[in-house]
């Protein structure tokens, strides 16, 4: 008897079409990279009972495990109950019956850097705040991709995501414990911006310069230099590889808060439902806001937030990415019904 | 005269002692480390028992209250100097530890008896302040204050035990000092305990007798070159530094943290607003960061982080006690800041003693 | 606690002359009050400062009763903003700070001074000196290099010198207003120095580390003792009174030990 499976809700499900018949794999989520040991032997059974022994570890730091038959879907699902209680029910995700598998995958697995459980750099916990977005956003379908990374040193890449969150301190300067040693001039120098400059011994800030990686407080000898009390984000959009258009984010957000941050994540789900061009078989969101233009986009994830007192909201976005041919976003067709 | 009481008779104590005095000791500043989520410990003004940090070493060390990191020394209006002055600032109690207790001592030595004459600034901070003793039993991971010979001080007012009794703190004033705290103490308890002695449940059950302790061992221990003179090969000896060139990165964390570095610069400036008026200034120096032995011109006596090195060990632990004399002690007190803090993770008592190894191994040869 | 004296309170002086010496460097003359300012002794320095702008040690390179010299070289922003300055302007001084040239223990000594560059400014009132009591030694010879005819130094000094002792002075690099005159490094010329009563010699060098060293060394191949051999050493003296730490080699503050040293004591500092 030949498999009759419904792409449409297997694919919802975590599992998808492979390139060998018969065979699917399902994705695992591990919001914020970080997964607790004991997941692992969950994830060896299904390979080993169901799979071919093997699992890949995906970009978005997930685990796929390929060559399962179709007919044991509900099977994987059960074994997977305890890691979907663990990771999703038990952070406050809204699934109704675990047994039953991943309720959706048009969100990706919001993946995060290793943050500050284990970086010196990072300026949050970053999988802390992955896990506090999970609940948030997940289940969705729409297809959106979010990383969450500790500093501007982006090691998650969230350059290439649709919502990279970028962790800042905003560095307090308390003038009397400054020697002028100008550590913190080097490195911001050096390596960062340039916001830092010796002036009369001390130190000067060029603020539109500060990005917030705290470099100087890492620096400072004296701790001239302080984390501020609140963790600011850099959020950055629309950035992502793909055939047609890859590009980097660009800020929309800087020195907002993780409230705000949620915010406005949050309500792009309302703006893709309304614009999204159901004709295709899906429109990547970064396609649907460069069709529907910034400020319908701007009016949407802005409204009913309530901003913080320090952000700074892009007027424009201007994105570093290239088309292979010039004229790929050109009507091709110039008497179709525009 | 010793006493174990409440805390809340210790607010008391600390209430009335706030009237004449600015009390300073360890505090843990929620968030202030440099690593996001991470605390730091510093001194700074305390008024109740809770404000302190009784169980932990200090990150940075007393020495600023009297040795601040920035200090203006003059101000300049125009064609007029002036001095500013303290008068506003109360008397001090600094709540420490055995260890920076001893190292006020070598700072008195720098700034008050090296060199043609007294240090005025550091002199009239170091008028207005007293000590009191946090005792510390145990010491800390990187401390070597034992063979440093400064695990023990009698130059407190009073000392404060939190390991005595299990609810109470244990405070013992020192008789032979003649202190403000005595007097507060003794108009609080003398009369107190000998009247109501059958009032005060609390204290009839109190061992009184206890002792303050000092540590008498710790985790680490350092040899000490036992040597007359250095001998000159050792100045010089790449065996022994070479490996600093790459591994110290010249931050100064070592200097600043140190209750005993007492080096400074001095610096002049006008301010924006006003060219005809500035100030000249002192700030702390560091021997390993940048300059500090540049002379005017370009040329740096040392240049590279090894020499730096050897510089900061012969001063902590060769050249104070050749200059003030046998009877010293080492300048360094063993307090462990420049081990606990150095991000490179380079251990100052491991160099101390592999230079006492190498001069062993040396003289042999 | 009034009582404390601040001894880090410049008093303002007066310059009351400017003597241009080279492209880089010029003589500055104040007014000194003995009865109000502690005179300084041979080799001393001042710290000289301009408000707002900076401190600075400085050596001094002569003094009568009312006045002090004091050579500057524009290498910073203190020295710079002095440049700039004017007679009648004030500078602020304090000290004299630092050790002396034992001018006395060199009675009827056969003295040799060999300076370099503007370490000659250092030693500029032990030569006068002994210009103006030239009995009190037995024998006198100085040697000074520069590195170009235009670095010359107190050349109205020099000029008087060379009537009463030999005064010999060699460039790095001739030119040829320079025909025939001394060419090559001080070191070059310690061999035409008069040693035949070494025991009674003593010499003082002054200049840069480099030809301290050398030109040390070139005296004691020809066997002077190294106790009798008298330097001044130059480092990134700040406090000028034992306290700040720059000037520290080994146990010895240049500042208040220094910076005149024999070179047995010299030598055994190391930076």
């Amino acid at each position: 008897m030949s498999l009759d499976i419904n792409r449409k809700i297997i694919q919802k499900n975590a599992f998808r079409i492979t390139k060998k018949r018969n065979k699917t794999a399902i994705r695992i989520r591990v919001p914020g990279g970080h997964l607790q040991t004991k997941y692992f032997s969950i994830i060896a059974q299904i390979a080993e009972e169901y799979g071919n022994g093997s699992v890949h570890i995906t970009t978005r730091q997930g685990f796929e495990i390929p060559d399962i038959d179709f007919k044991f879907i509900t099977e994987v699902n059960k074994l997977l109950a305890p890691l979907i209680n663990g990771l999703e029910c038990s952070i406050g995700v809204s699934i109704d019956n675990p047994e039953d598998g991943y309720p959706a995958a048009g969100i990706r697995n919001i993946s995060a850097c290793i943050g500050n459980r284990v970086c010196p750099f990072a300026n949050l916990d970053t999988t802390n705040l992955a896990l506090k977005m999970e609940k948030e956003v997940y289940p969705n379908n729409f297809h959106v991709k979010i990383a969450i990374t500790g500093c501007p040193n982006d090691c998650i890449k969230a350059h290439l995501q649709d919502f990279g969150i970028i962790g800042m301190t905003e560095p307090q300067y308390i003038y009397n414990n400054c020697i002028g040693c100008e550590a913190c001039v080097k490195v911001c120098t050096k390596s960062v911006t340039g916001a830092l400059s010796l002036h009369n011994h001390k130190i000067k800030k060029d603020h539109r310069r500060c990005i917030g990686c705290g470099e100087c407080i890492l620096k400072c000898p004296t701790s001239a230099w302080v984390r501020s009390e609140k963790t600011f984000f850099r959020l950055i959009i629309l950035g992502r590889t793909g055939k047609k258009n890859p590009r980097l984010a660009t800020t929309f957000l800087n020195w907002a808060t993780e409230d705000v941050v949620i915010q406005v994540i949050k309500n792009i789900y309302a703006l893709i439902d309304k614009e999204i061009d159901k004709s295709l078989a899906k429109e990547h969101v970064g396609y649907i806001i460069d069709r529907i233009g910034f400020n319908v986009f701007k009016a949407a994830v802005l409204k009913n937030v309530t901003l913080n007192k320090e952000i700074k909201v892009a007027q424009t976005l201007v994105f570093m990415g290239y088309q292979y041919e010039k004229d790929v976003f050109m009507n091709l067709l110039p008497h179709s019904t525009f | 005269m010793k006493k174990n009481i409440t805390k809340e008779e210790f607010n008391k104590i600390f209430n009335l002692l706030s009237e004449y005095y600015n009390v300073y000791a360890p505090v843990k500043k929620k968030g202030d480390g440099a690593f996001s989520n991470t605390d730091i410990i510093y001194y700074e003004k305390v008024t109740n028992y809770d404000d302190i940090e009784w169980n932990e070493k200090s990150t940075y060390s007393p020495k600023d209250i009297i040795f601040p990191i920035s200090q203006t020394i003059m101000n300049f209006t125009y064609d007029q100097v002036y001095v500013p002055d303290i008068k506003s600032i109360k008397p001090i109690y600094i709540l420490m530890r055995p260890c920076d207790i001893n190292g006020i001592k070598r700072l008195d030595e720098i700034f008050l008896r090296n060199g043609v004459e007294e240090d005025f600034y550091y002199k009239r901070l170091r008028e207005k302040v007293f000590f009191a003793l946090i005792e510390c039993v145990d010491g800390f991971e990187n401390c070597f204050c034992v063979s440093m010979n400064a695990n023990k001080s009698s130059d407190w007012d009073f000392a404060i035990s939190n390991n005595k009794h299990q609810s109470l703190i244990s405070i013992e004033i020192n008789e032979v000092k003649n202190s403000k705290i005595k007097n507060i103490f003794e108009s609080l308890f003398s009369t107190n305990t000998t009247n109501n002695n059958s009032n005060n449940s609390n204290n009839s059950n109190n061992n009184d007798n206890f002792e303050i302790f000092y540590p008498e061992k710790n985790f680490k221990k350092v040899t000490l070159p036992n040597v007359e003179e250095m001998p000159s090969f050792i100045y010089t000896d790449s065996k022994l530094w070479d490996e600093y060139k790459e591994r110290c990165i010249a931050c100064g964390r070592c200097n600043t943290t140190c209750v005993t570095c007492s080096c400074f610069s001095t610096n002049d400036l006008h301010y924006d607003d006003n060219p005809n008026v500035g100030e000249r200034r002192r700030v702390w120096a560091s021997c390993h960061i940048p300059k500090f032995s540049l002379m005017a011109g370009g040329h740096d006596m040392r240049k590279d982080n090894a020499s730096r090195m050897r510089f900061k060990t012969f001063h902590k632990i060769y050249d104070y006690k050749k200059r003030f004399g046998e009877e010293k002690n080492h300048m360094c007190v063993g307090c462990g800041r420049c081990d606990d803090n150095c991000p490179e993770y380079i251990s100052f008592s491991t160099i101390i003693n592999k230079l006492s190894a190498r001069l062993i191994s040396k003289e042999k040869i | 606690m009034n009582m404390i004296k601040n001894i880090y309170i410049p008093s303002p002086h007066i310059i009351i002359d400017i003597i241009k010496e080279t492209e880089i460097e010029s003589t500055y003359k104040f007014k000194i009050d003995k009865s109000t300012f502690k005179h300084p002794s041979y080799g001393q320095f001042y710290e000289v400062s301009l408000p707002m702008i900076g401190e600075a040690p400085i050596s001094v390179s002569n003094f009568e009763d009312d006045y002090v010299d004091l050579t500057i070289r524009k290498v910073g922003t203190l020295t710079n903003a002095i440049h700039c300055l004017k007679k009648g302007d004030v500078v602020y001084l304090r000290g004299p700070y630092g050790n002396s040239f034992p001018v006395d223990l060199l009675t009827d000594r056969h003295l040799v001074i060999a300076a370099g560059g503007c370490g000659l400014s250092p030693v500029r009132s032990v030569i006068n000196y002994f210009y103006k009591n030239i009995e009190k030694l037995s024998k006198f010879e100085v040697l000074m290099g520069f590195k170009t005819i235009n670095d010359l130094l107190f050349k109205y000094d020099i000029e008087k010198w060379e009537q009463k002792f030999k005064s010999l002075i060699t460039l790095d690099q001739s030119c040829e207003l320079w025909q025939g005159k001394p060419v090559g490094l001080i070191t070059d010329y310690v061999g035409q120095v008069d040693f035949s009563d070494k025991d009674n010699m003593s010499v003082i060098i002054v200049g840069p580390p480099i030809m301290i060293k050398f030109t040390a060394e070139k005296f004691i191949a020809s066997g002077i003792k190294k106790e009798n051999i008298i330097v001044s050493l130059e480092r990134n003296m700040s406090c000028g009174v034992g306290k700040c730490g720059h000037c520290k080699i080994d146990s010895t503050y240049i500042c208040c030990d220094g910076p005149i040293f024999t070179y047995d004591q010299a030598e055994r500092l190391i930076d």
